[in-house]
């Protein structure tokens, strides 16, 4: 499916850009999450500051046009007078609600506060009150001499987006996941060290149904780092840490789950132990793939996938940047090996994720074939073929290589996602957001 | 800045340690991976410890920098196995429950326990010639972290023993009119010859010059101190709390002289702990003059002394 060649493979071009053009990352700007919507074809990312949705205006499936839907504003700043200490805006993750009506539900979080946002359209207002003028004032009852029935007419598309709930104070930690459950009832929210269930319908009460705090702090050796509902078993979820787990839980089998019904780890390749084994172990992202029965995790330098039914190793292993492994020291040093990177499915066949320089990789599991392009807006034109990049490990760099050294680890991607149904991905550097599809389209 | 001064001796001493050294490397390479070792011990440090964010910092980094220096720590206390251990101070239990410590302000990187009276009795042979404890955590101590961190913060460290008396050996480095120390070598030498001379000299007025001690010797030790500190909220880690403590005062001296402007919160601050501190640091150093002495009593340094004082900390 993937690669440069003929056939059936794809072909990825360039299709829009969005954001700042210039390299000065406003902080406000840094796009921080990117959610593909499920079941309609929209998608949204997450700036620091606001929310920003893209709708596809286009009905037609030839070219996957995004445009601005909305933009509102969904976290504030806030500070916390107990600690002295601000509480960022910052999205950390977006969720959306399977749609059930009209309107469009998502969930947002910063660190602290989950927001149930609604979005709803409106493109129709109604005219001819017998009792209020058109601008709202009162008419004056003995004016009226005739009746008439109010009638809805077209407007402007008005996008509001509304809090619907927020779900608030329930968690100490950062949150860094929130995941919905395929009852669509209830989602679970997760920080460093604990787990809550909330339903979608109440706000002041959630249950903790995980908590790995020790009683003595300093005996804390591991975080959470991503948890996620099943798809399919609203009984089951899994959350990763940062030691390099996936534990398994069945909330069925008790009220707490501290005890896990599955513990994935695989176990460490002594050829490859270093001082920074732990770091690049803990996993910024596990992803469900869409019929359930694997899982992929991110770690720093590699992509994994596990099948459900086998605990003790993944069934594939994808290096996203095996020649970052004897640059670890310096990574370690600017921070950027704790950078988080997220990871994608499409469907249960194709995995992508993000890496530096603007590069993003996609590994086939079919083919085993794997490609690393570019997001950049070099590649402007639209319906421009993207080349594949490659990096030069060592030795001679060959043409159109780069090599390692010239990486700018300041430009990384994060974030991608695939759009549910057809071949257009998303992927957003630090303040740009890139859309690509399949040059069939 | 600590991590040249520590590389440096680490590998002066190095040489020392041949045959008895376990590494996953051999020959040659073994020192490589020393070198390797202390530079990431060091790096660890800086980001707990030089790190002031306005929110908090992330605990998952946090953990994973901690799990690093323990690691680092437990390699080190095998290969020193066969060194004489130094005591290290007990490890204090945290007595209070999960919102007081949620409570702290949370910029209280460097330690977050509240001290134990319990914690200061243990260590009876070195009290003598040291600052009763509630004067160093109210008064200089207290008001220096105060300055860096922009807030009021109880900062007791979990290892209160070394705390003390790198601080007053090093406020004795000050009366000793020794060079203002700006490298990360006075600094453990002050913290190490402090915890090695205090125990030995107990009975001394704490006026001590720092020994050729060997550094590295010394920092073996400390690094085997107490565990990491208090996870809750902050960074937290007892590592080195005299060593980082000490750098960090005497960095924010140093760089009063560069950023002095009343504008900034933090030069501000620092500006005015000028004078705050030049008291508490005679109040301090009261007791090594083993003169009862009153606030109102004049004291009986010499007024140049203490105008070198006063330059070395307002830098001007």
């Amino acid at each position: 499916l993937l690669g440069a060649g003929g056939g059936n493979d794809i072909q990825w071009c360039f299709s829009q850009v969005k954001g700042a053009v210039d390299d000065d990352v406003a902080e406000d700007k840094l796009l921080s999450e990117l959610q593909y919507r499920k079941l309609k074809t929209g998608m949204r990312t997450a700036a620091k500051s606001g929310l920003s949705l893209s709708e596809n205006k286009t009905q037609s499936h030839s070219r996957g046009e995004y445009n601005v839907y909305s933009t509102f504003q969904s976290h504030e700043p806030e500070f916390d007078y107990l600690k002295s200490l601000e509480i960022e805006e910052k999205i950390n993750k977006i969720r959306w609600l399977p749609q059930k009506n009209a309107a469009q539900f998502l969930l947002s979080t910063n660190d602290k506060t989950i927001k149930l946002w609604k979005i709803s359209e409106r493109d129709k207002r109604p005219e001819g009150y017998n009792l209020k003028e058109e601008d709202g004032r009162y008419r004056d009852p003995t004016t009226v001499t005739t009746l008439r029935v109010p009638v809805f007419r077209p407007m402007d598309l008005m996008v509001e987006a509304s809090p619907r709930r927020i779900f608030a104070n329930a968690h100490t930690y950062h949150i860094n996941s929130i995941s919905i459950n395929s009852d669509y009832e209830t989602y679970l929210s997760a920080d460093d060290l604990r787990i809550n269930l909330w339903h979608l319908e109440i706000t002041d009460r959630s249950f903790n149904i995980v908590d790995i705090k020790p009683a003595n702090m300093e005996e804390l050796t591991e975080v959470i780092t991503a948890a996620e509902f099943h798809p399919n078993s609203c009984n089951t979820f899994v959350y990763s840490s940062s030691k390099g787990t996936i534990r398994l839980c069945d909330m069925r089998a008790s009220a707490l789950c501290d005890r896990h019904s599955k513990l994935f780890e695989e176990p460490e390749d002594p050829s490859n132990r270093s001082f920074f084994s732990e770091i690049i172990s803990s996993i910024s992202d596990v992803k469900f793939s869409h019929s359930g029965r694997y899982m992929m995790t991110r770690d720093y330098l590699s992509v994994k996938i596990w099948d459900l039914n086998m605990e003790n190793r993944p069934v594939e292993t994808y290096q996203v940047h095996e020649y970052l492994r004897s640059k670890l020291c310096s990574l370690y040093e600017n921070d950027c090996i704790f950078d988080k990177f997220e990871c994608c499915w499409n469907g249960s066949d194709i995995v992508m994720t993000g890496s530096y320089n603007n590069f993003f990789r996609m590994f086939d599991r079919n083919t085993k074939r794997d490609i690393t392009l570019e997001a950049s807006r070099e590649n402007n034109k639209p319906r421009t073929v993207l080349k594949p990049r490659k990096v030069c490990a060592s030795g001679k760099r060959k043409k159109d290589e780069i090599s390692v050294d010239s990486l700018d680890f300041n430009k990384k991607i994060l974030h991608t996602a695939w759009h549910p149904k057809e071949n257009i991905i998303a992927v957003a550097t630090t303040n740009n957001l890139y859309i690509f599809q399949d040059k069939m389209n | 800045m600590l991590g040249k001064g520590g590389k440096r001796k680490f590998d002066e001493h190095e040489d020392g340690l041949e045959g008895k050294v376990v590494s996953p490397t051999d020959g040659p390479s073994k020192v490589s991976y020393t070198l390797q070792r202390q530079t990431i011990f060091n790096i660890s440090l800086m980001k707990l410890y030089n790190h002031r964010p306005l929110t908090e910092p992330s605990l998952q980094k946090t953990v994973l920098i901690n799990n690093m220096l323990r690691r680092i720590q437990e390699e080190l206390k095998q290969e020193g196995s066969l060194r004489p251990v130094f005591v290290t101070a007990a490890q204090p239990a945290d007595p209070l429950g999960d919102s007081f410590r949620e409570a702290q302000p949370a910029f209280s990187h460097l330690a977050a326990q509240p001290l134990l009276p319990a914690e200061l009795v243990s260590t009876t042979p070195l009290e003598a010639c040291l600052t009763p404890a509630s004067l160093l955590e109210d008064d200089a101590f207290c008001t220096s972290q105060t300055v860096q961190h922009d807030g009021p913060t109880k900062l007791p460290p979990p290892a209160l023993q070394p705390v003390k008396d790198s601080f007053s050996s090093a406020l004795d480095e000050i009366e000793e009119l020794c060079p203002a120390p700006t490298s990360a070598e006075a600094v453990a030498a002050a913290a190490d010859a402090a915890a090695d001379d205090a125990k030995d000299h107990p009975s001394e007025s704490g006026v001590q010059r720092p020994e050729g001690v060997p550094e590295s010797r010394a920092a073996e030790p400390k690094l085997m101190d107490s565990l990491p500190g208090n996870f809750e909220i902050t960074t937290s880690t007892g590592f080195l709390t005299d060593l980082t403590l000490d750098d960090i005062l005497f960095a924010d001296i140093d760089t009063s002289m560069y950023d002095f402007d009343p504008c900034t919160s933090a030069t501000g601050a620092a500006s005015k702990m000028a004078p705050v501190s030049a008291d508490e640091l005679l109040k301090t150093l009261a007791p090594y003059s083993s003169q009862p002495v009153t606030p109102n009593q004049p004291f009986k340094m010499d007024l140049t002394e203490l105008d070198h004082i006063m330059e070395v900390l307002v830098g001007s």
